[in-house]
């Protein structure tokens, strides 16, 4: 699987969910309709968003996608267009919400963080994990195993179907 | 078996098989569900599943974000849990019988020690008072918990939080619970459950170990703990379904952790946050550091040395799952009590459980004499969904959670406090400790 596009970078630490997606925005029964409030609780979220509108990676800052559990925050970014984020580290349910959404979240050290957010496009190679930007040397990253195979397989919902009978007898045996 | 602490018992105990990566599917006891973001995992479900569930007996549900709906779309959310929970003979709390989830689930005794709970929701680690992982997931994943009775997760780290002395100098659970993110850092928790262990916890009444568990979110973890003990069984025992049969586990002496932090209670004194995440916080008394993140500053609207006990206030709000139990009431009702707010004040209950007993100790005349807004419980504008949003450059002292940018309204500014301290800070209309009303009242 290859992410090849626009990379956008918001250089800035700690945006939580909230920043993503405000609450207000919360009010729909689906996953659906939620593209148009990317970044809407973000500082110049529209600005930014304007600057680089056929965006595909997100390169920012570490801890991102602290605070709410709403994973309205993923469905936001994807449906804004985005494949891939690339921050120094992600708050924990953000991360497992994006891969439960085809969102890959790549973590790099602040350094090589701060390199990427010059690039003007970039191309990623989920399967490899691997990435490249215009005549760079390929860097390397690691995904959790399992989370990459819900993105490049069936996702994560078939997968727990597919342990039910598991997970019964386990509680059978209790 | 080398010594365990109490998490990696909870984890043993609960793992169904382990996963590549470091990941395990863990049992989930109980899966809590909110009208905000139950549905799409339950109409996922619906669709892709026949509308299966594992077992609708390990699922309560409640209206608790907007409740009452505000408008047609969080009706339509309402009404779908409720006929949801109704099809699957799941347990449900609708309006008037209500409350945020953090605070109904353990008051009515849904809650044992050494369950596991989740819920779209990510302050559920509310409940690792009572010595359970309880933790906040998207609501795909709480759609696999209602499907497949599990969770797939990262087996985390371990952080041991050691809290020496008593809490004393007019310093709460809240205080504390600023004190460790300010201590380890508003991201020094991330991959590591918060076990929480010393004498100043031991101490701790139920509701206190929520307040501090509630918070542990705020450090980026992925949930707080305490062990049960007897304040536990006393305080279940008390709950309407009086739950038995329980064992409390504690961590095996020698346990080894990944990581720990010792705090000393006694030296904590109550505080106010001046910034824009929970870790940015300081002695009510205290100041703005002279090194503030700039960004911070910038949307506060301060500068460094800055004393907070001179910033003005607009609004007031004492609720949420962090501060809005009866004994937070209790606290602020001690503030209220003869006298007048100086701004406009909210008070949420976090039950309607909570509102009945506030009523019978005559709690809701003292804040209404006092002039604040008495209201039936709701997550209000603790998330800027309903109740009391703020509106750009407003400043609201809050006994709620997070201080982000725009939480409670676009552009608002969010003081994050005790209850106590925000009685007090709307009392004199500015950030003020409750010692303060004390001292005018002597020297009028």
């Amino acid at each position: 699987m290859i992410i090849s596009g626009d990379v956008l970078a918001i250089e800035r630490a700690n945006i939580d969910t909230d920043q993503i997606i405000p609450a207000r925005h919360l009010t729909r029964l689906d996953d659906t309709g939620m593209g148009e409030h990317c970044f809407a609780g973000l500082s110049g979220g529209a600005a930014l968003l304007a600057s680089r509108p056929n965006a595909r990676i997100l390169v920012t800052g570490e801890n991102f996608g602290c605070g709410s559990s709403r994973e309205h925050a993923a469905w936001a970014l994807v449906q804004r267009g985005f494949r891939a984020v690339i921050a120094p580290s992600f708050a924990r349910i953000f991360e497992e919400n994006a891969y439960n959404n085809g969102l890959v979240p790549i973590t790099l050290p602040q350094d090589v963080v701060d390199v990427l957010a010059r690039a003007d496009q970039m191309d990623i190679n989920v399967s490899a994990e691997t990435l490249r930007v215009a005549e760079s040397a390929t860097i390397t990253y690691t995904l959790d195993p399992l989370r990459k195979a819900f993105i490049l397989g069936g996702g994560y919902l078939p997968f727990l179907a597919s342990k039910i009978d598991a997970i019964r007898a386990w509680q059978a045996a209790r | 078996m080398p010594p365990r602490s109490l998490f990696a018992k909870l984890w043993d105990a609960h793992v169904v098989e382990e996963l590549p990566g470091g990941n395990a599917l863990v049992f989930m006891d109980l899966v809590v569900a909110h009208e905000i973001t139950t549905p799409p995992g339950a109409l996922a479900i619906e669709k892709q599943f026949g509308d299966k569930l594992f077992d609708p007996r390990r699922i309560v549900a409640m209206i608790d974000h907007v409740a009452p709906a505000k408008d047609g779309a969080t009706a339509l959310q309402a009404q779908t849990v409720r006929t949801w929970a109704k099809r699957h003979g799941i347990a449900f709390h609708d309006i008037g019988d209500n409350g945020i989830c953090h605070v109904i689930v353990p008051e009515r005794g849904y809650v044992t020690p050494g369950m596991t709970v989740c819920c779209g929701d990510s302050h559920t680690c509310t409940l690792g008072a009572f010595g359970t992982f309880s933790l906040g997931i998207g609501s795909t994943a709480q759609g696999g918990a209602m499907l497949a009775g599990c969770l797939v997760l990262r087996r985390p780290k371990v952080m041991r939080v050691h809290v020496t002395g008593q809490l004393g100098n007019g310093a709460t659970a809240k205080d504390l619970a600023l004190t460790v993110i300010a201590t380890i850092g508003f991201r020094g928790g991330t991959g590591h459950v918060l076990e929480y262990t010393g004498e100043a916890i031991d101490a701790l009444t139920m509701e206190q170990r929520m307040t501090l568990c509630n918070m542990a979110i705020e450090a980026g973890a992925t949930t707080g703990l305490v062990a049960a003990d007897a304040t536990t069984a006393d305080y279940l025992a008390r709950t309407p379904l009086t739950p038995t049969g329980w064992i409390a586990e504690r961590a095996d002496p020698g346990a080894r952790y990944d990581a720990e932090v010792t705090i000393d209670a006694a030296r904590i004194r109550p505080m106010v946050s001046w910034g824009t995440n929970p870790g940015e916080c300081a002695a009510v008394d205290g100041f703005v550091p002279h090194d503030a993140a700039a960004e911070s500053l910038a949307y506060m609207d301060l500068r460094p040395g800055q004393a907070l006990a001179e910033l003005a206030m607009d609004q007031a709000f004492i609720g949420s799952c962090t501060n809005a139990r009866i004994s937070d009431l209790r606290a602020a009702a001690e503030v209220f009590r003869g006298r007048r707010v100086a701004i406009p004040t909210i008070v949420t209950p976090g039950s309607q459980a909570v509102r009945r007993q506030a009523e019978r100790e005559g709690l809701h005349d003292i804040f209404q004499d006092a002039g604040a807004l008495w209201t039936h419980s709701s997550c209000g504008p603790c998330l800027g969904m309903s109740m009391g949003v703020l509106a750009p450059g407003m400043r609201c002292i809050s006994s709620s959670n997070r201080n982000f940018p725009g939480r409670m309204g676009d552009g608002g500014r969010v003081h994050l406090a005790a209850p106590a301290v925000v009685a007090a800070s709307a009392i004199l209309g500015r950030i003020a400790a409750p010692a303060e009303l004390t001292r005018e009242a002597v020297l009028a």
